[in-house]
C-alpha cells in the first residue's frame, strides 16, 4: 500500500521532526521542565526562515537565524521562570501564546509560500547526483550531527551540571552550580532545536503557516515515549538514539493512519490517543499483575508491591 | 574560621505563626573543630545550618567564613567553601546519573563548569581509590546509576562527595538519622576518620545524645533559637548522657522527652 516515494518522504519528514524531538527530550527529560513553548517556537522557526528566504537571504543563513530565534524564545520562557518564579507549565503557555502574535507579525499574513524559492533543499538537490536522495541525506546528516553534538555536550562539565539540575536541583546548587543559568541555557538550546526543525519542515513543504506548530508538543511527547519504550534508555547514548528513532517511527504511524483513510484533521486526536495509552499503560500493568496475583496469598502480593 | 555574629531569623513575621527560629546566635569555630549540635525539634539547629549554607538570608547578623563575610552570598557561591550532607540519602546525589558522574561533579565543587569533557581516566583511577576506602565494593561500579544503590551506600557516597574536594566547613544535618543502626555506625566511623585525616572544621546535627558526646571535640545545645549550652574540654569529657539531659532541662525549663532524645538516632 506504500509506494517507495511515500516511504522516503515519510522518512525524510521523520528525520526533520526528530530534531524537534531532541529539543523536547532536552527539556522534558534532561531538565525535567514541562516546556510548552515548543508550539510557538516551531512555527517561529518556520516563519523566520520563510520570510528571510522570501526576502532574498541565503537559505542556510535563514535556517541558522531560525535556530537563534528559537533560542531567544526559549530564553524568554526560562527568564519568566527563573526571575519571576512563574511555574514552568505557565511560562511555556505564556510564551507560546505571545509567539502566535509574534509569528503573524513576522510573516505579515497567515502563511508564506516558498514555491520556486531557493531553500537549503533546492541547494542540495542541485548538487550532482543528489536529485532524489539530497533531502534525505541532508536531514540524516543533520540529525546525526545534532544528536552527536548533544551527546558530547551532555558529557561535558556543563552538560553534567545541566543533567543534575533536572535530577536534583538542591544537590547541584550545593555543589556550586547556578541552576537558574542551567535552565536558561537548556531552554534556549531546546527551543533552538525546535525552531530549526520548524525551518526544515517549512522549507521541505515549501510554505510556513501560523498554525504549523499546533499539537507539536504532544507529537514530540508521543515520539519521545514511543522511542523510549521500543529502544529503552539504559544510558545516555541509547536514550538519544531512542528519541530520534521515536520521532521517525511516529511519522510512520501517522502515514499509516492516513493510508488507512483517516482524515488529516483526525491526526491530532490519534496523537493524543497514543500519548494517553503510553502514559496509562504502566497503571494497567500494575492492576493486571495485582489481579493475577490476588489469589496467590500474601507473600506474592508483597513481592509484587515492592 | 567560622564566626556567626548576632544571627537572627524570624519566620512569618507579623502573623500568628511568627516564629523566632534564630535569636541573636553567637558562635565561633576554630579550624579543625568538630562541633556536635543537639536540641529538641524546632530548636533552630537546621535553621542555623541553612543560614550558614545560604539557603535563606538572615534578618540580622553576620556569617564570616575564613575572614570573608558570606552573609549575603547565594548558596551556590558559598559552595567552594562549604559542603553539606543532608538527612535524606536521596537528596545528596543525582539518582539518574552514574557514580563517577556524581563524583566528578563533587570534585568540581565551587568551580565554574566549562565546555570540557568531564571524565578522564586519571580521575576514574582516583575515584576507584577513594571508593575502595569506603569498603562498600563500589570501586568496581563506577558506571552504575546511583538510583540502584541502597540508602547507606548513597549516604556514604554523599559523604565522600562532600569531602572529595576539601571544604573549609563541613555541615552534617542528621546525616545518619535515616539509616539502620549498623549502617549509621559505619557512616559515623567514616565521618570521624575523614574529618580527622583532612583536619576538617565540622558542624554536625544529631538527635543521638550518645553520639553527640562521643564524636567531635565540642557540643552545643540549642533551644528556642539560642545556644544554651557549649561544652568543651574537660567539662565535656566528664559529661554523661543523663547529666546532659538534666542540664538541658534546667537551662531550658522544658522537660525533655528522654527516650526520644536517646533513641532518636535509631528511628
Amino acid at each position: 500500500m506504500f509506494s517507495p516515494k511515500i516511504i522516503m518522504g515519510t522518512f525524510e519528514q521523520g528525520l526533520m521532526y526528530a530534531i524537534m524531538v531532541l529539543g523536547v527530550y532536552l527539556t522534558f527529560r534532561i531538565l525535567d521542565y514541562a516546556d510548552l513553548t515548543v508550539e510557538g517556537s516551531f512555527t517561529l522557526g518556520g516563519a523566520t526562515a520563510a520570510i528571510l528566504i522570501i526576502g532574498g537571504t541565503n537559505p542556510w543563513l535563514a535556517t541558522a537565524t531560525a535556530f537563534a530565534a528559537g533560542c531567544v524564545a526559549g530564553f524568554f520562557t526560562g527568564f519568566l521562570h527563573t526571575h519571576f518564579k512563574i511555574s514552568p507549565l505557565l511560562t511555556g503557555i505564556l510564551t507560546m501564546t505571545a509567539l502566535y502574535s509574534v509569528n503573524l507579525r513576522i510573516m505579515g499574513r497567515a502563511n508564506v509560500s516558498l514555491l520556486k524559492a531557493r531553500t537549503i533543499f533546492t541547494d542540495i538537490k542541485n548538487l550532482p547526483g543528489m536529485q532524489t536522495i539530497g533531502v534525505l541525506l541532508l536531514s540524516l546528516l543533520t540529525i546525526i550531527i545534532l544528536g552527536s553534538l548533544l551527546y558530547l555536550f551532555l558529557k561535558t562539565e556543563l552538560g553534567l551540571a545541566m543533567r543534575a539540575t533536572g535530577d536534583n536541583e538542591l544537590m547541584i546548587r550545593s555543589l556550586g552550580v547556578n541552576t537558574d543559568g542551567m535552565k536558561l541555557l537548556g531552554l534556549a538550546l531546546s527551543n533552538g532545536l525546535v525552531a530549526l526543525s520548524g525551518s526544515f519542515i517549512a522549507q521541505n513543504q515549501q510554505f510556513a503557516d501560523a498554525g504549523m506548530g499546533i499539537g507539536m508538543i504532544v507529537a514530540g511527547l508521543a515520539s519521545l515515549i514511543i522511542g523510549e519504550v521500543i529502544f529503552g534508555t539504559p544510558n545516555l547514548g541509547r536514550a538519544l538514539f531512542a528519541v530520534i528513532c521515536g520521532g521517525i517511527i511516529y511519522r510512520f504511524i501517522i502515514a499509516i493512519a492516513l493510508q488507512l483513510g483517516l482524515a488529516p484533521t483526525d491526526l491530532k486526536m490519534i496523537t493524543a490517543l497514543i500519548v494517553i495509552i503510553a502514559l496509562a499503560a504502566p497503571n494497567f500493568k500494575v492492576k493486571i499483575s495485582a489481579l493475577s496475583s490476588a489469589g496467590r496469598g500474601k507473600e506474592t502480593h508483597y513481592a509484587n508491591s515492592k | 574560621m567560622l564566626t556567626v555574629n548576632n544571627l537572627t531569623k524570624v519566620f512569618n513575621p507579623g502573623t500568628i505563626n511568627e516564629k523566632k527560629a534564630l535569636d541573636r546566635v553567637q558562635l565561633h569555630l576554630d579550624p579543625g573543630d568538630f562541633v556536635t549540635v543537639i536540641g529538641s525539634n524546632g530548636a533552630g539547629k537546621s535553621t542555623l545550618m541553612n543560614a550558614i549554607a545560604g539557603t535563606f538570608l538572615p534578618d540580622q547578623g553576620q556569617i564570616i567564613l575564613n575572614d570573608k563575610d558570606v552573609t549575603k552570598l547565594p548558596s551556590f557561591k558559598r559552595a567552594e567553601l562549604i559542603s553539606r550532607v543532608f538527612q535524606d540519602p536521596m537528596s545528596g546525589t543525582a539518582s539518574s546519573m552514574t557514580i563517577e558522574e556524581n563524583l566528578i561533579m563533587a570534585l568540581k565543587r565551587g568551580e565554574p563548569r566549562r565546555l570540557r569533557w568531564a571524565l578522564r581516566s586519571k580521575e576514574r583511577q582516583f575515584f576507584r581509590e577513594e571508593l575502595e576506602k569506603l569498603g562498600l565494593g563500589l570501586e568496581g561500579r563506577l558506571t552504575t546509576k546511583v538510583r540502584l544503590l541502597s540508602g547507606g551506600q548513597r549516604q556514604a557516597l554523599t559523604l565522600l562527595m562532600a569531602t572529595l574536594k576539601k571544604p573549609q566547613l563541613l555541615l552534617l544535618d542528621e546525616h545518619t538519622a535515616a539509616l539502620d543502626p549498623k549502617t549509621a555506625e559505619k557512616v559515623v566511623d567514616l565521618t570521624c576518620s575523614v574529618t580527622k585525616k583532612s583536619h576538617l572544621t565540622t558542624l554536625m546535627i544529631t538527635h543521638n545524645l550518645e553520639q553527640a558526646l562521643a564524636v567531635g571535640n565540642r557540643t552545643i545545645m540549642m533551644h528556642d533559637g539560642k545556644i544554651i549550652l557549649d561544652l568543651k574540654g574537660a567539662e565535656r569529657a566528664n559529661m554523661s548522657m543523663n547529666r546532659l539531659l538534666e542540664m538541658f532541662e534546667k537551662a531550658s525549663g522544658v522537660h525533655m522527652n528522654n527516650d526520644r532524645m536517646i533513641l532518636a538516632g535509631t528511628y
